[in-house]
């Protein structure tokens, strides 16, 4: 397998994965909510609680990525259906992290 | 305090420096060219530029309520596979469905597109229900278009268009090509919704302050679905256009389109803080963009160093919006 089959293919994923990195760390370290909120949505009850639930999310979802990127080579459905389960499990998680710390 | 003539006129040439530079690089670039100014050139950044605003007039609703979508590039490689799969030739060997005659054209966009808008809703709802924020339930959308593209696909190029729909990019009506007359008749529409419906009215209330909006009785969750399976359903003509363009698609059409649909939107002046942005602002911006590739292309500058010449320009075109919404706090 060349690398560049690979980034052909999981190429998305991949750079996925990269983004959920840095903006989970982000947030994790900086605790910097601004970042994925905007400057506009008003202020949150708990920020420091908000950002490291946030932030661990989207380092959740980063992984998820990246096991989309390797389950892509072994099988396409188990693939689809893992990244559709976990933004489903994202969406879920999210409202209740913001339903708990958020506005 | 009221600002002097001297201060107005530095305003506006900071606040429009990117497309006041473009402009001088077209004029150079048309008096140093033999080819430029004509009506063939002019005639293809149209076409070019059609499918282009397309995605911009969609991305723009987004960025209006300080949004953004992701996951527009790869929902027009779906479009575009959706589309080329539906309208092969009988005879083409490598037909998606054998045994299926091809669809009516115009039914196929539509169809297209209210598969694609249905996605664009599915975003909406993680968006507003879900308070997920939009760059990462667009970025998951993007994820799930990929794997069903590539599900649907096989990975395989289309091709063996029918005639009807590769006609949909070669043919003309009143010596405009079709693909020019959609991308008017989408800007019209575009204008009309923000502009004349209290959708229109609600969405720049939502990017102006949403808190605010909801407390004015705006239906902000319903209106922000409403945004994102429209400009969904646009990625899905896009898509349409560019496959009858190309005459094929793979799942790769269309990567990377909505970093530019973004950059282009900026330019044009459609704020990325939100609240504000016209159709002619997304019409600009697709302007601009595409004369700014052709120019070099023209000048001979090297493929590789357009895509930086094009960063810069986002870049400033970025640094300059965030300067404006800066000054107006």
């Amino acid at each position: 397998m060349t690398i560049e089959r690979i980034l052909e293919q999981a190429g998305v994923p991949i750079v996925v994965f990269v983004f959920c990195m840095y903006f989970g760390i982000r947030l994790l370290v900086f605790q910097d909510i601004e970042a994925i909120r905007g400057k506009n949505k008003g202020v949150v009850r708990d920020q420091k609680g908000y950002a490291i639930a946030a932030g661990k999310l989207v380092l959740f979802f980063g992984v998820a990525a990246l096991g989309m990127a390797a389950l892509i080579f072994v099988n396409l459905y188990a693939a689809l259906g893992e990244i559709i389960l976990s933004t489903i499990v994202l969406g879920v998680l999210w409202k209740r992290m913001n339903d708990k710390y958020g506005a | 305090m009221e600002k002097t003539n001297q201060q107005k006129v530095k305003d506006f040439l900071i606040n429009n420096g990117v497309i006041i530079v473009m402009f001088i690089l077209v004029i150079y670039t048309g008096f140093t060219s033999d080819n430029f100014f004509t009506s063939n050139n002019l005639m293809n950044i149209l076409m070019n530029m059609s499918a282009r605003l397309v995605i911009a007039l969609g991305i723009a609703g987004c960025v209006i309520t300080a949004g953004c979508d992701l996951s527009a590039g790869r929902t027009i490689g779906l479009g575009a596979c959706l589309s080329g799969m539906l309208l092969q030739r009988m005879d083409y060997s490598g037909k998606f469905f054998p045994n299926m005659e091809p669809m009516n054209v115009f039914l196929v966009a539509i169809i297209v597109m209210a598969i694609c808008a249905a996605f664009g809703t599915v975003t909406g709802f993680f968006i507003a229900y879900l308070n997920v924020p939009p760059f990462i339930a667009t970025l998951a959308m993007m994820e799930i278009v990929y794997g069903l593209g590539l599900m649907i696909t096989g990975a395989t190029p289309l091709g063996g268009y029918v005639k009807e729909y590769t006609n949909v990019a070669n043919g003309k009506f009143l010596g405009i090509n079709y693909l020019i007359w959609i991308a008017i008749v989408v800007a019209a529409v575009t204008w009309f919704i923000f502009n004349m419906t209290r959708h229109g009215k609600y969405m720049y209330a939502i990017g102006g302050n949403p808190q605010a909006a909801e407390v004015a009785g705006v239906p902000v969750k319903k209106t922000l679905i409403l945004i994102y399976m429209k400009a969904a359903a646009m990625y899905g003509l896009a898509g349409f256009m560019f496959g009858a363009k190309a005459g094929g698609a793979s799942i790769q059409t269309g990567y990377g389109y909505e970093m530019e649909a973004i950059a282009a939107c900026t330019i044009g002046g459609v704020s990325v803080t939100g609240g504000r942005g016209k159709v002619s602002s997304a019409i600009i911006g697709v302007a601009v963009f595409e004369l700014l590739k052709v120019a070099l292309q023209y000048l001979g500058v090297d493929a590789n160093a357009q895509y930086v010449a094009i960063g810069i320009v986002i870049f400033v075109a970025i640094s300059l919006d965030i300067r404006k919404y800066i000054a107006k706090k």
